[in-house]
């Protein structure tokens, strides 16, 4: 029994369909790719996950289901609850990081006060308990100099040590699953595959599941069990990652992967070489 | 296409080009040490590192919107380091650069048609109903329907808007074009669709490209050579071919490793490494040491370590 289980999901901003009958299932410790091009309806899918995406804007969530597993064996549907039980959903069951950890961190609190204050507002526990987690996540997302790192004001961090202390945060509340919306797109090539290589060593280590959504076909390649593909707010193609690169079904995704420069395709030809764009982009 | 050198002298050369930049706390940003380069006719040089290794100063030094510290730029043989504003106007037809970010580049309230015939307006190369039809081919060679040229930039899609600012970059008939960033903020299908339209102008007009990014794959695919850069200098430079086949420095290689490839049976396991790269600003006074570079084979140099 999945995880998560989304059907018929279905999001209007005004006229405009921004997510189309979207459906799909994330099962326990599994990483589902979530990829597409901009405008796709990516982000607007994992908002509406965490009934996030009503809040300020004109989006409606108009139809569907968003059914998470709960710790009894039952299953609640997100859609039809209220914000209280959402508060208590978000962080300790669903946890999200975003692209720029500079935008989602509170600049003038220091980096580990606000792993510890995730932590006493969904557990209840005191200071000293929360400050003691908020060690223990430095470790686990292994920021080096932690003791001194902890003190630290977010202007005072590099993005990738920023988005380790994203992700401590997310972690922190032991959710089951942990959305990360273009965790790495910001950062530099040699910091990305830091943090790739720490999301998957700390999926093995929480067990937690994950819903990666990237524009990046190379980040899907390396971390995703199964994919979906997104284009024009629907879902155009979803499996496992091996079938959805190797055979493409739909004449979208074999278009995007013609388009994916991969390292290492060039050896043997001499000088540069056009693509040579297959599906719908021929 | 393959760089052809017929005994001209290179496009641009760069010799042990500098420069520097002041801090507010008595400290100096050593953006661009020592840089020495060149670009044939017909040819790209890719030059590729991170966030603040200094590739955007180096085109913004040749373009001249910096003034070097040290160092001489010379376009097609001729000296142009210190060439006052008016003197290097006469330049600027050979020299053409596009910027990552399309929307910025574009004046919001001027129809593209219009912008892309400053150039020519300008430089006063055309009367009113040359640069007309000068502007409907530039649209056509670009992709785009003559239709548009009186849209304004918010009505195009990304992809479109570098079309324009391509076409804006080639109406003087530029010899060389510098790409800064040019493709990152595309997405990957436009982003194919544009390398594809500049590799096919360069087969037809003969370009040289300056082409910079951090984008590895990027590059292995649309250049001729390849320079590394890494705080400020240059560490690896040689022909695409010996820089990816068979790179020698560590910095290099580093790069290289932490490219995701988009083949899930290429999968590598990542070690959980927490480096970072060193500031390139040191206290005034102080200086970054200067690499030197042996040459490992023809054409291929490397930064002692």
């Amino acid at each position: 029994m999945p995880l998560l289980s989304v059907t018929d999901l279905t999001v209007t901003f005004d006229e405009f369909t921004a997510v189309d009958s979207v459906g799909f299932t994330i099962e326990p410790g599994e990483t589902l790719g979530v990829v597409g091009e901009s405008g796709s309806g990516k982000s607007v899918t994992a908002l509406s996950i965490m009934r996030l995406v009503e809040m300020g804007t004109r989006a409606k969530i108009t139809r569907g289901r968003v059914e998470l597993k709960m710790h009894d064996g039952s299953t609640l549907d997100l859609l039809g609850q209220d914000e209280p039980t959402m508060r208590s959903i978000r962080g300790n069951q669903i946890a999200m990081i975003f692209q720029e950890p500079l935008t989602s961190l509170n600049p003038v609190y220091p980096v580990g006060e606000q792993i510890a204050e995730a932590v006493r507002i969904h557990e209840g526990s005191d200071r000293k308990t929360s400050m003691a987690r908020a060690r223990e996540m430095f470790d686990l997302v292994r920021i080096p100099e932690a003791d001194k790192r902890i003190g630290q004001y977010p202007h005072e961090m590099s993005g990738g040590m920023r988005q380790r202390v994203m992700i401590a945060i997310g972690l922190c509340c032991g959710p089951r699953l942990l959305i990360a919306d273009e965790p790495t797109t910001a950062l530099d090539v040699t910091i990305q595959a830091q943090i790739l290589g720490l999301i998957k060593q700390l999926q093995v280590e929480t067990g937690t599941a994950m819903m990666l959504i990237t524009h990046d076909m190379g980040v899907i390649a390396e971390v995703a069990d199964r994919v979906v593909v997104m284009n024009q707010s629907k879902i155009v193609e979803q499996g496992p990652v091996d079938q959805i690169f190797h055979s493409p079904k739909e004449a979208y995704t074999r278009g995007l992967l013609s388009a994916v420069p991969k390292l290492g395709s060039m050896a043997g030809h001499d000088g540069p070489r056009p693509f040579n764009l297959a599906g719908d982009l021929a | 296409m393959t760089s052809q050198n017929n005994g001209q002298s290179p496009v641009v050369e760069v010799q042990g080009i500098s420069k520097q930049f002041s801090t507010d706390h008595n400290a100096r940003v050593h953006a661009v040490t020592d840089v020495s380069i060149h670009i044939d006719h017909g040819e790209t040089l890719a030059v590729v590192g991170e966030s603040g290794c200094g590739k955007s100063t180096l085109a913004n030094l040749i373009i001249r919107l910096h003034h070097a510290d040290q160092g001489r730029i010379l376009l097609k043989g001729v000296d142009i380091t210190d060439l006052n504003p008016r003197e290097m106007r006469a330049h600027r037809q050979t020299l053409q650069i596009i910027f990552q970010d399309p929307f910025a580049s574009l004046d919001p309230r001027v129809r593209v048609g219009a912008s892309v015939a400053e150039p020519l307006r300008v430089h006063k190369v055309a009367t009113k109903e040359e640069a007309t039809d000068r502007v409907r081919h530039l649209f056509e060679l670009v992709g785009l329907e003559r239709s548009m040229l009186n849209n304004y930039p918010h009505q195009f899609s990304g992809g479109q808007r570098q079309r324009v600012c391509i076409a804006r970059a080639l109406a003087l008939k530029p010899e060389l074009v510098i790409a800064d960033e040019a493709v990152s903020a595309l997405d990957v299908s436009v982003q194919a669709q544009v390398m594809n339209l500049m590799l096919e102008l360069q087969q037809e007009m003969g370009l040289s490209y300056l082409f910079i990014s951090h984008d590895l794959a990027v590059v292995e695919r649309i250049a001729h050579r390849v320079a590394v850069m890494y705080l400020g200098q240059i560490v690896e430079l040689g022909s695409r071919e010996q820089v990816f086949r068979d790179p020698r420095h560590s910095y290099t290689k580093r790069l290289l490793g932490a490219v995701p490839i988009a083949d899930p049976r290429q999968r590598t396991e990542r070690p959980l490494l927490t480096g970072e790269i060193p500031s390139p600003v040191w206290p005034a006074g102080e200086s970054p040491a200067l690499v030197t570079c042996t040459e490992v084979e023809p054409g291929h140099q490397v930064a002692d370590e």
